[in-house]
């Protein structure tokens, strides 16, 4: 429940200075007009980005993946010796 | 398999990058200059800059409902 009432507060500053902007003119009016569509879109941006940058930096462990291998290897015969079938494939 | 990867999240970044330069350059930069310059060619009218991310914001709001409402109908007819 605070989560959200944190995110909302965050829309209703994030509101609250908008309209301000729009009062004051200090940025030109059909500017102040695009800007919450412009946020909207550059944060999409933003989240593909992260999603992009974090798959090229994404390591395999090699050597990770021959353990775990050797673990199922060991694991299927220790469980096959003690009756339970767990080649289902 | 790890070249893919990286090659599926080169192709990510590069579109997200792309898509914000030329939004950035579309709402901010392009009603600064002349009405008769030669970078008006390159861009949409304006309307578009809104009506563009407007419409795609719907169809995925359209897209997801669909999705939740398909997950909803297959979990039930199991149950059934």
């Amino acid at each position: 429940m605070k989560h959200v009432l944190k995110i909302f507060s965050l829309l209703v500053a994030i509101s609250g200075l908008w309209i301000g902007l729009l009062q004051a003119s200090i940025i030109p009016r059909s500017h102040t007009w695009l800007l919450p569509i412009y946020f909207i879109v550059s944060l999409g941006c933003y989240g593909l980005l992260m999603v992009g940058v974090g798959l090229m930096g994404f390591p395999t462990c090699p050597q990770e993946a021959l353990l775990l291998q050797q673990d199922i290897a060991e694991a299927k015969y220790f469980l096959k010796q003690r009756g339970v079938d767990v080649d289902s494939e | 398999m790890e070249l893919a990867d990286r090659a599926v999240g080169f192709l990510l970044s590069f579109i997200s990058l792309s898509i914000f330069t030329y939004y950035t350059f579309w709402v901010i930069i392009v009603p600064f200059v002349d009405s008769d310059n030669f970078i008006h060619k390159y861009f949409l009218p304006q309307e578009y800059a809104i009506l563009i991310p407007v419409c795609a914001g719907v169809v995925l709001l359209c897209l997801l409902c669909m999705f939740v409402g398909f997950v909803m109908l297959k979990s039930k007819k199991k149950k059934a």
